[in-house]
């Protein structure tokens, strides 16, 4: 009888596991999933993940992400894009059907939570210009250069090549584009509507597009098969 | 219930089965032998599990560096409870390790290895190895980021073989580097050669165990004397002796049950162990820990001085088998019970005592990279400020392959490897191209795994790392050899 009584039990405990159990456990993503639009939560989400490249201010490697000259500017169509698919060669895919960790509504959701984390007040602080990359004239676009980049990214300047191949094949257009019209001031890289040498009050939306055309068009392809982006 | 018999009968006189498993079933094992002696069922039954769930997913699975994966990737989320499959298997396999050392502790601590026991104990150990090495190949089977990890160790481990290490990695690996050839080598012994060998020792396992009876519990005062042994337990078994069905047996199913509950449950709420990390092998991921099955090994490693790493890696654990199958012969006869042997029981307590503190340490020490550095820890204003573009991309470059998570850069990252703040005072560009493509030490090599714009990016940006006062070493005819296509398109 007591076999009988613990054959039951141990029957009724299996369909309870396989049947409850139907869904893959994700033991990690469940507590954040509930609130990731929250800026505490996108802040954290964002320390974890993302901090070790874009930070704030004169801090990190690439974008600054945590300020509202960014958000001013960008949609969530772009941000949701770059943060699925990765964007140039460094930027990795995060969402998972591309080995990432975050599912599509996990990224929708981030996204809303860094806008009201940073984004507060930057609405219509954008002056027009487009988050996406817009085509342009490489040929009047080298006059740009030579006008209002040169005097810092010329060869007598102190910022740099923008036009060292190493440096184009690890970029994406996309990313040259950000550059330009985000700028980083902390670190002496005017914004596209900061004052530059020749033009006091920035550079036109058409001006921005050539000028990264420009720079795009100085690109060789790579010999040794590594991807441009 | 006539036609069985008459059909049993007929296959009977043709291939002697019955009289082949009567004894299997029906041999008779001691009395007072009760649920210590469950332990190796339960092994044999995760070991079942392992073959029936192995099956299951080599229908699925594609064993080629390009889709492993994603094939994984396929089971988990396509194929209906495929997660289940591959949870069911990677938990089988850790829980038929601890069911198996729980085996061996106890065999261990009864002194069952005694005459005429000895065989019994040294095909056990042989299927702990087995074991072990289905264990370590399954890991590879992920071909995600731990598996490369994993790969690379025991890539480094082989390297260390004097003498022949070139050819013993080239043997593993399928060539000089992790690649496509290394995944379908570890893919034919996870399958074919592994299981093959674990069938045939868990069958010669049974043949012994058939034929020289299961143990008593040792009593103090009850010796083992080889000449008179077998014959005394062969009396004691047939007066007082129960048959193994229905008797022992019993207890077997009820513990196997237990087990098997507990499995699903671990299972069903800890999901598949990875596939982690960005399905591309040659993105080197910074945590090198093996599953857990390896950690204490792993643990002890951490632990010691890198010169002497050498020479533990590969004699520690050969001198330990050694040992272990030395045992049943430096020790057959005398004493059985636990009491009557402090000694021993004092060994078995300190060895998983180390082990539980290894694995420990394995898990926790400080020096183990620190796993999300790459994407948690930004590159500090200080060496932010005044870089060009190149040098920028370097910095994340630094980032994206994981470099921070052993390196720290003023003070924040890993410390597996050297603090680089003022690395360009000491290493001269074309040392520090040569470290990041060929690594050493520790460190991964990241030749294949960056490309020359990778490289270069991230080479210019150690190359600004020193103190503002203090010339860096790109100092005259350091920088020749800036890295070309030509010179990494290899
Ligand atoms: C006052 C000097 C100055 C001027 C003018 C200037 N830049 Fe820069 N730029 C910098 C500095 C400093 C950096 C390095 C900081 C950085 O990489 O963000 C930089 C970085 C860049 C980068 C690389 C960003 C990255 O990290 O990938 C691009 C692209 C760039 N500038 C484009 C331009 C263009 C196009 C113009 C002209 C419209 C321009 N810059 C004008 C100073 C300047
Ligand atoms: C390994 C460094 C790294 C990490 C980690 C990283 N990114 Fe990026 N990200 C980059 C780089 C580099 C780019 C620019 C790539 C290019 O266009 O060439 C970029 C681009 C972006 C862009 C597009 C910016 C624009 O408008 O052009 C967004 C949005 C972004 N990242 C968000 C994130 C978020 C959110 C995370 C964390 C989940 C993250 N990134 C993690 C390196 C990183
Ligand atoms: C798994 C951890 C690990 C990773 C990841 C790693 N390193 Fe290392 N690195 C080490 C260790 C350990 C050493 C010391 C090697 C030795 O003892 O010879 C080292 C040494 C170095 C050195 C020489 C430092 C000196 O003072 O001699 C440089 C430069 C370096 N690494 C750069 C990098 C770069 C760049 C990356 C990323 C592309 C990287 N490392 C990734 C572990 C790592």
């Amino acid at each position: 009888m007591n076999c009988v009584r613990a054959g039951c039990c141990t029957v009724s405990l299996w369909c309870w596991m396989v049947g409850g159990g139907c869904e893959r456990p994700h033991p990690e993503q469940h507590a954040a999933a509930l609130s990731l639009d929250s800026p505490a939560a996108a802040q954290a989400l964002f320390d974890s993940n993302c901090r070790g490249c874009h930070s704030q201010g004169a801090e990190g490697a690439a974008l600054p992400l945590m300020n509202k000259n960014y958000w001013a500017i960008a949609t969530d169509a772009v941000v949701v894009q770059a943060i699925s698919h990765g964007q140039g060669r460094l930027m990795p895919a995060y969402i998972d059907s591309e080995g990432g960790p975050f599912t599509a509504q996990e990224i929708a959701l981030f996204v809303k939570g860094m806008r009201s984390a940073w984004g507060a007040g930057a609405v219509g602080r954008g002056g027009g210009v487009s988050p996406l990359i817009v085509a342009g004239d490489p040929a009047l676009g080298a006059q740009v250069f030579a006008e209002s980049c040169a005097s810092c990214h010329g060869s007598q300047g102190t910022a740099g090549s923008v036009t060292d191949q190493m440096y184009l094949r690890l970029v994406s257009d996309q990313g040259l584009w950000s550059s330009v019209i985000y700028g980083r001031c902390e670190l002496g890289m005017p914004a596209w509507d900061d004052a530059l040498p020749n033009r006091p009050s920035g550079l036109t939306v058409a001006e921005v597009a050539h000028v990264v055309s420009w720079i795009s068009s100085q690109r060789v392809a790579a010999h040794d098969g590594s991807a441009t982006p | 219930m006539k036609v069985l018999k008459a059909s049993l009968g007929w296959i009977e006189e043709r291939t002697g089965v019955v009289a082949f498993v009567a004894p299997l079933l029906f041999h008779h094992v001691p009395r007072n032998a009760k649920w210590w002696y469950v332990f190796g069922s339960a092994t044999l039954m995760f070991f079942t599990i392992q073959l029936v769930t192995g099956v299951c997913l080599a229908t699925v699975y594609a064993p080629s560096a390009a889709q492993a994966w994603e094939s994984l990737n396929y089971i988990d989320n396509h194929v209906p409870m495929g997660w289940m499959l591959r949870a069911l298997h990677g938990w089988s396999s850790n829980a038929m390790v601890v069911m198996m050392a729980i085996h061996m502790l106890q065999v261990f601590l009864h002194a069952s290895y005694k005459y005429p026991r000895e065989l019994n104990w040294i095909t056990g150990v042989f299927l702990l190895l087995t074991t072990l090495a289905l264990a370590f190949t399954g890991q590879v089977m992920r071909w995600d980021q731990d598996a490369y990890w994993g790969l690379g160790i025991g890539a480094a481990i082989a390297d260390r073989i004097p003498l022949v290490g070139d050819e013993v990695r080239a043997l593993l690996l399928g060539g000089p580097i992790i690649g496509g050839a290394t995944l379908n080598r570890f893919f034919a012994l996870h399958v074919f050669v592994l299981p093959g060998a674990a069938i045939a020792l868990v069958g010669l396992h049974m043949v012994l165990i058939i034929k020289n009876g299961i143990s008593e519990m040792p009593k103090p005062g009850a010796v083992v004397v080889p000449s008179m042994y077998r014959k005394e337990f062969e009396e004691r078994m047939h007066k007082d002796g129960v048959p193994f069905v229905p008797d022992a047996a019993q207890r077997d199913m009820v513990f196997c049950g237990v087990c098997l509950i507990g499995l699903v449950a671990l299972a069903a709420f800890y999901g598949p162990f990875g596939p982690g990390g960005m399905p591309d092998p040659t993105i080197i991921d910074t945590n090198p820990r093996p599953d857990y099955p390896f950690m204490w090994l792993f643990g002890a490693v951490s632990l010691l001085p890198p010169s002497s790493e050498t020479a533990i890696m590969l004699i520690a654990p050969a001198v330990g088998v050694l040992i272990l199958v030395a045992l049943p012969f430096m020790s057959n006869s005398g004493e059985r019970a636990p009491s009557k042997r402090p000694a021993m029981v004092l060994i078995a307590l300190v060895t998983v005592m180390a082990i539980a503190a290894l694995t420990w340490e394995g898990t926790t020490s400080s020096w183990s990279p620190v796993m999300n550095g790459w994407s948690s820890l930004p590159t500090p204003v200080k060496f932010v400020r005044g870089r060009t573009p190149l040098e920028m991309q370097g910095a994340v470059v630094f980032q994206f392959a994981q470099c921070r998570n052993c390196h720290s850069l003023d003070g924040l990252g890993g410390k597996r490897g050297p603090e680089l703040d003022d690395v360009a005072t000491r290493l001269s560009y074309d040392q520090l191209v040569r470290q990041v493509q060929q690594g050493g030490g520790n460190m991964p090599a990241y030749g294949k795994n960056l490309d020359s714009a990778q490289t270069a990016a991230v080479v210019a940006f150690l190359a600004t790392l020193h103190p503002a006062n203090e010339p860096d070493s790109r100092i005259p005819g350091a920088q020749l050899s800036v890295p070309t296509d030509n010179a990494t398109a290899r």
